[in-house]
C-alpha cells in the first residue's frame, strides 16, 4: 500500500514541477499578448 | 548563507520592474470600475497568471512547508482537494456563472439584489473583518522566511517587511486592480521560475531515494528522526484521517465560490465563459501550491534527521527557509528569494484591493444618502487601500500576537466562509430564500464556530466538527428562515447588465 502511495506522491510532485514549467512558458507568453490587447483597449476607451 | 552582489542584483531588477509596470498602469484608471475590477477587460490567461500570483502567498509557501515538515508528502492531500474543487466549480459553473453574470463588483453586492441592502451590508462587515483578520498575519510570517532564508539582522524584519509593503502600496493605491494584474503577471513569471528551480535543486541535493528512505524511517521509528503522522498516506488515523479529509473538500468548494480574492478575478473576467475557464485551467496550479513547498519542507526534515537533529533555534515552520539558505548557490538565492518577495507582492496586492473594494462597495456606499461624484469614490476607495496597510503594519508586524493565532483565525475565517457560501448557493438557487432566513444565516453561521471555540477547548472538539457545525447552522437559519418568513420579492436578474458588463 505505501508503494501506492509513494509512487502517486512521486507522479504528483513530477507533474507539479512540469506543469509549473509549461504555465510560465505557455502562459507568460499568451497573458503578455493579452496585456498589450487589453492596455490598448483602454486606452480606446479614453 | 549570506547574500552576494549578484544576489542582490537580481532582487533590485525585479523590484525596479514590478514598481515601474504598476505605476505605468495608473494613467488608464478613469473610474472605481477600471480600480476595482480592471474594467471588466481581464482575458483568460491573464486571469490565470493573477489568480495563480494571488493564491500563492509567501504565507502559502510557509505553511505547506510546514505541513511538509510535520506529515511528509500526505501534508499536501488539501491542495490534492482544492485544485478538485476548483476543477468541479470551473467545469459546472456552480456559483461562478451567476455571479458573473449577475455584474456585481463584489459578493455582498448581490446580496442587496436578492436580501436587501441591511444583509449587504451585515455580509458586507462579515467579509472584510474575516478578510483582514485572515491576512493580518502575512507579512510577519512573510518576514520570517526572508531572515531565516537570507540571513538578515532579525531586527531588520519589520524595516524590511515596511518598506516592502510601501512598495505594494504605492502602485496598488493608485493603479488599483490595473496595475494588480500587470505586477501580478511579472510576479507568476519570477515565481515560477523560482519555484521550479528550487524544486529540482532540493531533489538534486536530498536524492528521492533519500528523501523516502529517510520518512519511512522516521515514520516507523528505524532511522534518525521521528514523524509521527504517517508520511505517505493521508487516510491513515495518524494523519488527517478520512473525516477530516472530507470536510476540507466541502471547505475546499466554499472557498472556490467564496473567498472574494479569488472571486474578484471572476468578476474582472470579461465573460462568464473566460471565468469559467480560469478556473478549470488554473485547478492543478493549487496541487503544485501544496506540494512543492511541501516537498522542501519534507527534505529539510530529512535533512536536519541525518545532520545531527534540528537546531535549537529553530522550529517546524523556520525549518525550511534555514535549510533553502544552506542549499541554494549564489545567484539562485537571489533569484528564490525574488521569487519569494513576487509571492509576498502579489498576494499582498490582490488583498488589500479586495477587502478596500468590499468596504467602499458594500459597508460605506450603503450608508450614503446620495453617491459620491466619480472622482471622490476613486479618492475613498485609495484612502481605503492606505488605511488596510496602515492597519496590516500595526496589526501583524508591530503587534506581538499573544498565544497561537492560526486557531483564532481558522475560526474567523469559518464564519465567513459558512454563513457567506449559504447565503450564496441559497440566494442563486433556492427561489424561497429571503431576508429573514439570509440574516438567520448570517447570525447562526457566526454563532455556531464562536461557541465551539469556547466549548472546544474544555471539551476538545476535533475541527472538522466545529467547522461542519457552522455549515450546518448556517443552512439550518436559512431554510427556517425563509419558511417562517413571506416569500421572497426580489429574484436575481441573472442578465449582464449594461453598465456594469
Amino acid at each position: 500500500m505505501n508503494t501506492v502511495f509513494i509512487l502517486g506522491w512521486g507522479v504528483l510532485i513530477a507533474a507539479s514541477i512540469a506543469w509549473y514549467a509549461f504555465l510560465v512558458f505557455y502562459v507568460g507568453i499568451k497573458a503578455g499578448r493579452e496585456i498589450r490587447e487589453m492596455t490598448d483597449r483602454l486606452a480606446r476607451k479614453e | 548563507m549570506k547574500l552576494a552582489l549578484i544576489d542582490w542584483l537580481i532582487i533590485l531588477v525585479y523590484l525596479i520592474g514590478c514598481l515601474g509596470a504598476g505605476l505605468w498602469m495608473r494613467k488608464f484608471v478613469r473610474g472605481v470600475e477600471d480600480f476595482a475590477v480592471a474594467g471588466r477587460e481581464m482575458d483568460v490567461n491573464l486571469g490565470i497568471a493573477s489568480l495563480a500570483a494571488t493564491e500563492l502567498g509567501l504565507v502559502t509557501i510557509m505553511y505547506t512547508a510546514q505541513l511538509g515538515y510535520e506529515k511528509g508528502f500526505a501534508g499536501a492531500t488539501i491542495g490534492v482537494l482544492a485544485a478538485g474543487a476548483i476543477w468541479l466549480v470551473g467545469r459546472t459553473g456552480f456559483v461562478i456563472g451567476p455571479l458573473r453574470a449577475a455584474g456585481v463588483m463584489t459578493i455582498p453586492e448581490l446580496f442587496q439584489k436578492r436580501f436587501g441592502s441591511r444583509v449587504r451590508w451585515l455580509a458586507g462587515v462579515f467579509v472584510a473583518a474575516g478578510g483582514l483578520l485572515n491576512m493580518g498575519i502575512f507579512l510577519r510570517l512573510g518576514g520570517e522566511f526572508l531572515v531565516y532564508a537570507t540571513g538578515l539582522p532579525p531586527q531588520w524584519l519589520e524595516w524590511v517587511m515596511t518598506a516592502l509593503l510601501g512598495l505594494v502600496l504605492l502602485y496598488t493605491a493608485l493603479g488599483g486592480m490595473l496595475s494588480v494584474l500587470i505586477t501580478d503577471f511579472l510576479q507568476f513569471l519570477v515565481m515560477g521560475v523560482g519555484i521550479v528551480a528550487t524544486s529540482l535543486l532540493v531533489l538534486w541535493t536530498i536524492g528521492w531515494s533519500n528523501l523516502v528512505a529517510g520518512l519511512t524511517a522516521a515514520w516507523d521509528g528505524t532511522g534518525p528522526g521521528k514523524m509521527a503522522a504517517h508520511p505517505f498516506n493521508p487516510f491513515h488515523g495518524s494523519s488527517f484521517g478520512w473525516t477530516y479529509l472530507l470536510w476540507m473538500f466541502v471547505f475546499q468548494i466554499a472557498a472556490a465560490t467564496t473567498w472574494q480574492t479569488q472571486i474578484s478575478r471572476v468578476l474582472a473576467s470579461k465573460d462568464v465563459t473566460t471565468a469559467r475557464r480560469m478556473y478549470q485551467r488554473t485547478s492543478f496550479y493549487f496541487v503544485g501550491r501544496f506540494l512543492l513547498p511541501g516537498l522542501w519542507g519534507a527534505a529539510a526534515f530529512v535533512w536536519y534527521a541525518q545532520h545531527g537533529g534540528l537546531p535549537a533555534e529553530l522550529n517546524s515552520l523556520t525549518a525550511m527557509p534555514h535549510f533553502l539558505s544552506t542549499l541554494l548557490p549564489v545567484g539562485i538565492i537571489g533569484l528564490v528569494v525574488a521569487a519569494m518577495l513576487a509571492a509576498e507582492m502579489s498576494t499582498d496586492s490582490g488583498y488589500m484591493l479586495t477587502w478596500a473594494t468590499v468596504i467602499y462597495n458594500d459597508i460605506i456606499t450603503p450608508c450614503l444618502k446620495r453617491p459620491l461624484a466619480p472622482k471622490h469614490q476613486l479618492l475613498l476607495t485609495r484612502g481605503l487601500v492606505l488605511a488596510i496597510a496602515v492597519f496590516l503594519l500595526f496589526y501583524g508586524l508591530w503587534y506581538e500576537l499573544p498565544g497561537n493565532a492560526w486557531d483564532y483565525l481558522a475560526v474567523t475565517g469559518n464564519i465567513y466562509l459558512a454563513s457567506v457560501f449559504t447565503l450564496l448557493v441559497a440566494g442563486l438557487y433556492w427561489p424561497r430564500a429571503n431576508t429573514m432566513g439570509a440574516a438567520a444565516a448570517l447570525i447562526l453561521g457566526a454563532l455556531g464556530p464562536i461557541a465551539f471555540l469556547i466549548l472546544g477547548k474544555k471539551y476538545a472538539i476535533a475541527p472538522e466538527i466545529a467547522g461542519a457545525s457552522s455549515f450546518a447552522l448556517a443552512a439550518i437559519g436559512m431554510i427556517a428562515g425563509s419558511l417562517l418568513g413571506s416569500p421572497p420579492a426580489r429574484t436575481i436578474d441573472a442578465a449582464p447588465s449594461a453598465s456594469t458588463s
